[in-house]
């Protein structure tokens, strides 16, 4: 499944899957599946290869290689079987028990296997080209034997390996998405306590409604980070963050809202557009002393949904506010990316008197 | 109002902060509040006129911010003590000189509000003249504040075009006219870097204002500046520079 990786963390999300073979932490292949019965095969036809160029000319290639692949075949395909059946019960056992395992299930079944080709060379050998068989049994099986072990030890160590590198490339992932979980700036929330300590003397009734919206907005901030959610639940919430800066704001503060035409069953990742009106609030609309107008707009273009927020500019004075903004920006960049599998984009745009954002992803439903 | 009771004006561009502070302080005995204001020219203007004893400072404010505010504040004789008010402590705010200022962090408690107010009502005006001293480098400034008489006279730094160092003080010459600063070229200089070039040992000009760089018949420079009627003799060792800073190939 390693090729698959990539899109499993949106799979999560949109649609129930078997569980993946790292989920459950077991290094082993799964042998039942097709894809890894072809590489089985591929594998056996590798190794009957490479044993016959090794054997000496005399003894005809392609012959010794037709008879490596039968036997390389037949053992790799009844050692996946086994395997395969046996796999519930492999899977309650620790990593050494299972190595050991696998390793008695390929040894025995060469066993089996070279005694097979003794006994059949024994009798009906007479008929076939003599040469192909062996006579003596022990020396043919001791040396397939240890053939097997050496090369069935050298695969198991690979999964472990390839194993281990998977999972840690998927915790990798997993927290750096933790990292980028969307937060509130602390600041917002002080201001916001602060305005709700000041409205619980003067208006009590919105000092309750701002306790509300608070909530309603931190419940989601504090919610898994991969979590998707439909457009227009994230509007309300950026709906609900403008109401809440309002009251601290009055009239400084303007938002024009231009969506009717975007797809509100749409899904996108949680707190998507809220840091971007967040953003231009504090870069675009508080710096300025009479305030100013947030412009939030959107459509749809067939399965392309592109939004845009758009904030008017102050001179630039505060190198340092420019790099927060940035580092938001860059976040919510790779959310995107990684929700929508690289279909989603994030294009900034900065003239002299405005910044604006624009967001593309793919319609999902 | 009892003649007793110490003058306290508030400073913060948000309606409710503003509202909040109000009524902490109208239930502290001794003190009265001046009212407040949303911006900080407004509250130089008015600290200027009526001088209250402290001012609470939100730091987080357009066009000027608390920090701004307190730097131009400490050119007055006797500056008011600055509380500031803030949020969220992203300024650092421990790194401020402790006896010279103070601040709180909103929502303000009331018995925090009431130990700031005693303690600053202790200090020494030659105390509160230290606390530009120890905001400084902190943040840079907006506008460049001239003192005519005791007050303040706001130059916004877009509108500066040349910076002249005279005996003492330095002569700014601006959209509205000329004033002297106490501030020296060199840290004008370092503090403005972007937006001033040295075209001479006593004179940084505004890059924005520079209309045109004419060479005289002896090979030397000249910067000609908007609004500024004489021709400005750039020194030689400059020359390279403010050709760099102009974009002009040599």
């Amino acid at each position: 499944m390693l090729p698959h990786g990539a899109t499993s963390a949106i799979d999560r999300d949109t649609a129930p899957q078997a569980p993946t073979e790292s989920a459950d932490g077991f290094f082993l292949p799964n042998f039942c599946d097709p894809r890894m019965v072809l590489a089985v095969v591929l594998l056996a036809e590798l190794l009957a290869l490479t044993f016959a160029l090794v054997r000496p000319a005399e003894v005809g290639f392609l012959n010794e290689l037709a008879r490596l692949s039968v036997l390389m075949q037949w053992l790799g395909l009844t050692s996946s079987a086994l395997i395969c059946l046996a796999r519930d019960s492999l899977r309650r056992l620790t990593t050494p028990l299972v190595t050991g395992a696998v390793l008695a299930i390929v040894l025995a079944n060469i066993l089996v296997l070279s005694v097979g080709v003794v006994w059949i060379g024994r009798w009906r050998g007479e008929g076939l080209m003599l040469e192909i068989f062996p006579s003596a049994l022990w020396p043919f099986a001791l040396k397939n034997l240890l053939i097997g072990l050496i090369v069935t030890a050298l695969l198991l160590r690979y999964c472990f390996v390839s194993h281990q590198w998977r999972r840690h490339v998927e915790s990798e992932a997993r927290s750096r998405i933790d990292a980028l979980q969307a937060r509130i700036r602390p600041h917002f929330l002080f201001n916001s306590l602060n305005t709700i300590a000041s409205l619980t003397r003067s208006s009590p009734e919105q000092a309750e409604e701002a306790v509300e919206d608070l909530a309603d907005l931190f419940r989601v901030t504090l919610s898994d980070a991969g979590k998707l959610l439909t457009l227009k639940e994230e509007l309300e919430l950026s709906r609900i963050y403008q109401r809440l800066e309002m009251r601290r704001l009055g009239d400084r503060l303007k938002v024009v809202w231009d969506v009717a035409l975007l797809p509100m069953r749409a899904r996108l990742p949680a707190l998507t557009i809220q840091p971007l009106l967040e953003n231009a609030i504090y870069h675009g609309i508080e710096p300025l002393e009479s305030g100013g107008t947030v412009t939030i707009s959107g459509g749809a273009d067939g399965d392309e949904i592109e939004i845009s927020v758009s904030n008017p500019t102050v001179a630039p004075t505060g190198e340092a506010s420019r790099r927060g903004n940035r580092i938001a920006v860059l976040n919510i960049r790779e959310r995107l990316g990684l929700a929508f599998a690289g279909r989603g984009s994030l294009e900034i745009e900065q003239t002299d008197s405005s910044y604006t954002v624009r967001l593309r992803f793919p319609l999902q439903l | 109002m009892s003649a007793a009771e110490r003058k306290l004006l508030i400073v913060d561009d948000e309606a409710p902060a503003r509202s909040r502070l109000e009524s902490l302080v109208a239930g502290l005995p001794g003190w009265s509040a001046l009212g407040s204001c949303a911006s900080g020219a407004e509250a130089i203007a008015r600290i200027e006129r009526e001088r209250p004893a402290v001012v609470l400072l939100d730091i987080r404010m357009p066009a000027m911010s608390g920090i701004e505010v307190a730097r131009h504040l400490c050119l007055l004789d006797s500056p008011p003590a600055v509380i500031f008010t803030t949020a969220y402590d992203e300024y650092a705010l421990e790194a401020f000189d402790s006896h010279a200022v103070g601040y709180l962090l909103k929502p303000v408690r009331r018995e925090r509000l009431e130990s700031a107010l005693a303690h600053a009502a202790r200090l020494s005006d030659a105390l509160l003249s230290e606390l530009g001293r120890s905001v400084k480098g902190f943040e840079r400034r907006r506008h460049l504040a001239a003192r005519v008489r005791d007050e303040l006279r706001l130059i916004p730094l877009g509108e500066v075009r040349l910076l002249k160092a005279e005996q003492k003080y330095v002569s700014v010459f601006h959209a509205g006219g000329e004033d002297l600063i106490e501030d020296t070229l060199r840290q004008l200089e370092q503090e403005f870097a972007d937006l001033f070039v040295r075209i001479h040992r006593s004179m940084l000009v505004a890059i924005g204002a520079i209309e045109a760089l004419e060479k005289d018949a002896e090979g030397g420079y000249h910067a000609r500046l908007r609004g500024i009627p004489d021709r400005l003799p750039v020194s030689r060792r400059q020359v390279t520079d403010l050709k760099a800073r102009l974009g002009i190939k040599r």
